[in-house]
């Protein structure tokens, strides 16, 4: 391909001018994978549990949200890590550290948690659309139709972009803590830890970290380091990025718990259903706290819809070295696309089984989260602390001790509600 | 994997005669210094004897060895037949002379089955509705290992097979790869090779794969590039590391590519190259060709032959086919078909791509205010306008940003 150099006495003698640019606004200069995470951490589950500990038991689970969140950062931390150094996914890890039995049982763990993660979302997206009064026979396999297609025809991001302005909607929550002025040394007494009396308690702790540490997050962040190159160097960067999700994410529970828990917890009122979160919003919206409320739960589902079955038919494809890529067909990459339509498929025909109610669904696919949790935590932990694999970028000291910590609260959490469950 | 264990203990034994005649012969006093230097080795062996074998076995290997449960099992393989790359699931082993070879990585279902048991299970399952598990088994001489993930000891295997391949073919899987793998094979492939995949890679990667290599070589791949696509690669770069790489690169490509960058990427003047042919009016036919001959342009530039005026301006533009059958000696200005179609480096790419479609050209060349020829779009720039969105890749990268 070289050039013949016969256009050179006829070229302009003009000076180079840098090409303008496309500037990004500033904000987004500053987002990396870590803020972008943090965001889609907001999905339904994530709404409706917040909601429901904060009507349930007011402000006193605050501390294991604060715990929760630490975790989150540090654990994120640790993909992050993992993705910069070794330039691989997380299931790719796994698979080439722990084999295929081992990998087997993380997948399974994966499909399961994501698999009710993907319930949650169409339950979410049924309960807000029925608050607008369309039952959820029209607007689930609409939905289902939708995202499909929406993902395999058209471009994601664009997709990604519309849903994120809805999400927005529950911008709703900062600014109603400014309106109800809750009593704040009341509020911060909730992060002295506590153990709540109701029998619930356990149920909704670990529905509270399986929503926040979700463990799709996990796979997710990594795979977003990996894809954006980030290059080694900005490794203060990243992490300052990870911290800084982390903080968000832990900020917006915050705040929801602080609304519900000044609304809905006084008046005894109980997340059961789409309406009764939506309540929560009244001081700021009046009568239109349902809607604000639906828009941004619709938002934040139909992310959650888009998102979830595609990552995990990426880890698992990965992980099992399947072809996988979301502009094949059928035929280049079957796997692939039968679990991102299974996903999808089974996630809505689970909404519209006759009866079923959305809310205790959705705090259901939390607490599975919660469960499955301390698995992939392990996993986690040994990778990230692997000298072989990760140089002089393997866990150090402190992060040892907070990251073991952190698996240890949320194993005994599980096993708790595991032998809980058992005796009843 | 059977087959392995197995060989350790062989191997196991032969070794431990090979110690106890050496020790025979070094009778006297090198027998209690030996004794003495054999009891952490003794201890070792007695509580930990696998171990310690593994660890004799590996340290006798020479650093650049393939090790086939560190380096290929579980690990992605190039498959170089289908060009992609894939999993190893399991390895298969044959007997070749006495001696265990390494035969062929199982990369399809029924390794993954057979790594957790379930192979005759699944087998028998399959087997009730008629049909056999599909084999996915790789021949060895078509599989290219990538490097093993080892952050202590970074072991490159030469890729010569990879460089064999298409360089499009090589682009798709390096797409796959991780950085560092993909660093690797861009340290490995000729310059010339190194170029034409880096052109096929999607955009975001390219400037990546630049940016990690080490800035010499990287100015050498951007000179092999068409300035077009060199361009368009740096326009990708940070400021400081694109002049970085400009001054590095040799003067003339250099020149092409400043002037490329000076245009708004998506038009006409951004997706142009400034590799053409511009012969000067007053050529006769005969010189025309002399000139040809003596620049030994590639097939794709002799499409099209334009005719300039003295100030570089476009005045027409000339088939090589009517340079041929044109007498020796009468001027090219006299033959050449002065009504051709240009547009202005200022137009937007889409325009370009219409025009190139409706009148079926392999190319259209770009002019400024002044009619002066600055450089020509080729089919292949705007063919990725003209496809419909579906047809660009799409990945996991898009949905990440």
């Amino acid at each position: 391909m070289r050039g013949v150099g016969i256009a050179g006495p006829f070229r302009a003698l003009r000076r180079r001018t840098a090409r303008r640019r496309v500037v990004l606004a500033g904000f987004l200069a500053v987002v990396g994978p870590g803020v972008i995470t943090g965001f889609a951490g907001n999905e339904a589950g994530g709404v409706t549990t917040y909601s429901s500990v904060g009507a349930l038991f007011g402000f006193s689970l605050l501390w294991l949200l604060l715990i929760a969140s630490i975790g989150l950062g540090v654990i994120q931390e640790m993909c992050s890590r993992m993705g910069l150094v070794t330039g691989q996914g997380l299931s790719d890890l796994i698979r080439e550290r722990f084999g295929v039995r081992w990998t087997v049982l993380a997948m399974i763990v994966l499909i399961i948690a994501n698999g009710t993660n993907v319930v949650a979302e169409f339950a979410g997206i049924a309960a807000s659309v029925e608050l607008l009064g369309v039952p959820r026979i029209v607007s689930v396999p609409i939905a289902t139709l939708a995202v499909w297609s929406l993902v395999v025809f058209f471009s994601y991001r664009f997709v990604e972009r519309v849903l994120f302005v809805l999400v927005l909607a529950f911008l709703a929550y900062p600014i109603s803590v400014f309106i109800l002025r809750p009593d704040w040394p009341v509020v911060m007494s909730g992060f002295i830890p506590s153990i709540p009396t109701s029998p619930s308690a356990l149920v909704f702790a670990l529905a509270l970290v399986g929503t926040t540490i979700t463990p799709y997050l996990l796979f997710y962040m990594q795979a977003s380091v990996v894809d954006k190159g980030v290059d080694r160097q900005s490794t203060a960067y990243a992490r300052v990025d990870v911290f800084l999700g982390a903080a968000l994410a832990g900020l917006f529970a915050f705040f929801i718990i602080v609304v519900t828990g000044t609304v809905l917890h006084p008046a005894g009122i109980q997340v059961t259903s789409a309406e009764a979160a939506a309540q929560a919003l009244v001081p700021l919206a009046g009568a239109r706290a349902g809607l604000l409320f639906a828009v941004g739960l619709c938002g934040a589902s139909l992310l959650g819809a888009v998102v979830m079955p595609l990552s995990t038919s990426y880890a698992i494809c990965e992980a099992f070295g399947w072809e996988s890529g979301i502009s094949k067909n059928f035929r280049e990459a079957p796997v692939f696309m039968s679990l991102f339509t299974l996903l999808l498929v089974v996630g809505a025909v689970v909404v519209l089984i006759p009866g079923i109610s959305l809310i205790p669904l959705i705090i259901s696919a939390q607490i599975a989260n919660g469960v499955l949790l301390p698995i992939v935590l392990v996993f986690i932990l040994r990778l990230a602390s692997d000298r072989r694999l990760m140089g002089d970028a393997a866990n150090g000291r402190l992060a040892t001790v907070l990251g073991w910590g952190i698996a240890g609260i949320a194993g005994s959490l599980s096993i708790a509600y595991l032998v809980a469950s058992f005796l009843a | 994997m059977d087959f392995l264990k197995a060989l350790s203990l062989e191997e196991a034994m032969l070794r431990a005669q090979a110690l106890a005649s050496a020790c025979r012969l070094d009778e006297g006093s090198a027998f209690t210094a030996g004794l003495i230097h054999d009891i952490g080795r003794l201890v070792l062996a007695t509580y930990y004897p696998r171990q310690l074998e593994a660890a004799i076995a590996d340290a006798q290997l020479p650093q650049e060895a393939l090790r086939l449960s560190r380096d290929l099992m579980d690990k992605q393989v190039v498959d170089t037949h289908g060009a992609k790359v894939v999993r190893v699931n399991d390895l298969q082993l044959s007997e070749v002379d006495g001696q265990l070879r390494l035969v062929g990585a199982d990369v399809g279902l029924r390794g993954l089955l057979r790594r957790v048991g379930a192979e005759g299970l699944a087998e028998r399952v399959v087997g009730l509705a008629g049909q056999k598990l599909p084999r996915g088994i790789i021949p060895w001489h078509l599989v290219e290992p990538l490097a093993a993930q080892d952050a202590n000891v970074r072991v490159t295997v030469p890729r010569t097979k990879l460089a064999l391949l298409h360089p499009a073919d090589i682009a798709d899987i390096v797409e796959e790869m991780t950085v560092d793998d993909r660093r690797a094979v861009f340290e490995q492939l000729d310059i010339e090779t190194a170029a034409e995949t880096l052109s096929e890679i999607e955009p975001e990667m390219q400037a990546s794969i630049v940016s990690d290599l080490e800035q010499e070589r990287a100015a050498d791949i951007l000179d092999e590039m068409a300035p077009d696509e060199a361009a368009d690669l740096l326009q990708d770069l940070p400021e400081e590391r694109r002049e970085e790489l400009v001054d590095l690169m040799e003067k003339d490509e250099a020149a092409d590519v400043e002037e490329l960058l000076a245009y708004p990427e998506d038009s006409a003047g951004g997706i142009m190259t400034t590799d053409l042919i511009a012969l000067p009016a007053q050529l006769t036919a005969a010189a025309a060709i002399d000139k040809l001959r003596e620049l030994q342009p590639d097939a794709e530039l002799t499409y099209y032959l334009y005719v300039v005026d003295s100030q570089g301006r476009l005045d027409g533009v000339i088939s090589l086919r009517d340079l041929v059958v044109t007498k020796p000696d009468t001027p090219i200005s006299e033959v050449m078909d002065r009504n051709v179609l240009k547009v202005d480096a200022t137009s937007p790419k889409e325009e370009v791509a219409s025009l190139i479609a409706k009148y079926n050209l392999l190319a259209l060349p770009v002019v400024d205010a002044r009619r002066k020829l600055l450089g020509t779009v080729t089919i292949d720039d705007v063919v990725d306008i003209m496809l419909p969105r579906g047809w660009r890749k799409r990945s996991l990268r898009s949905i990440a940003r």
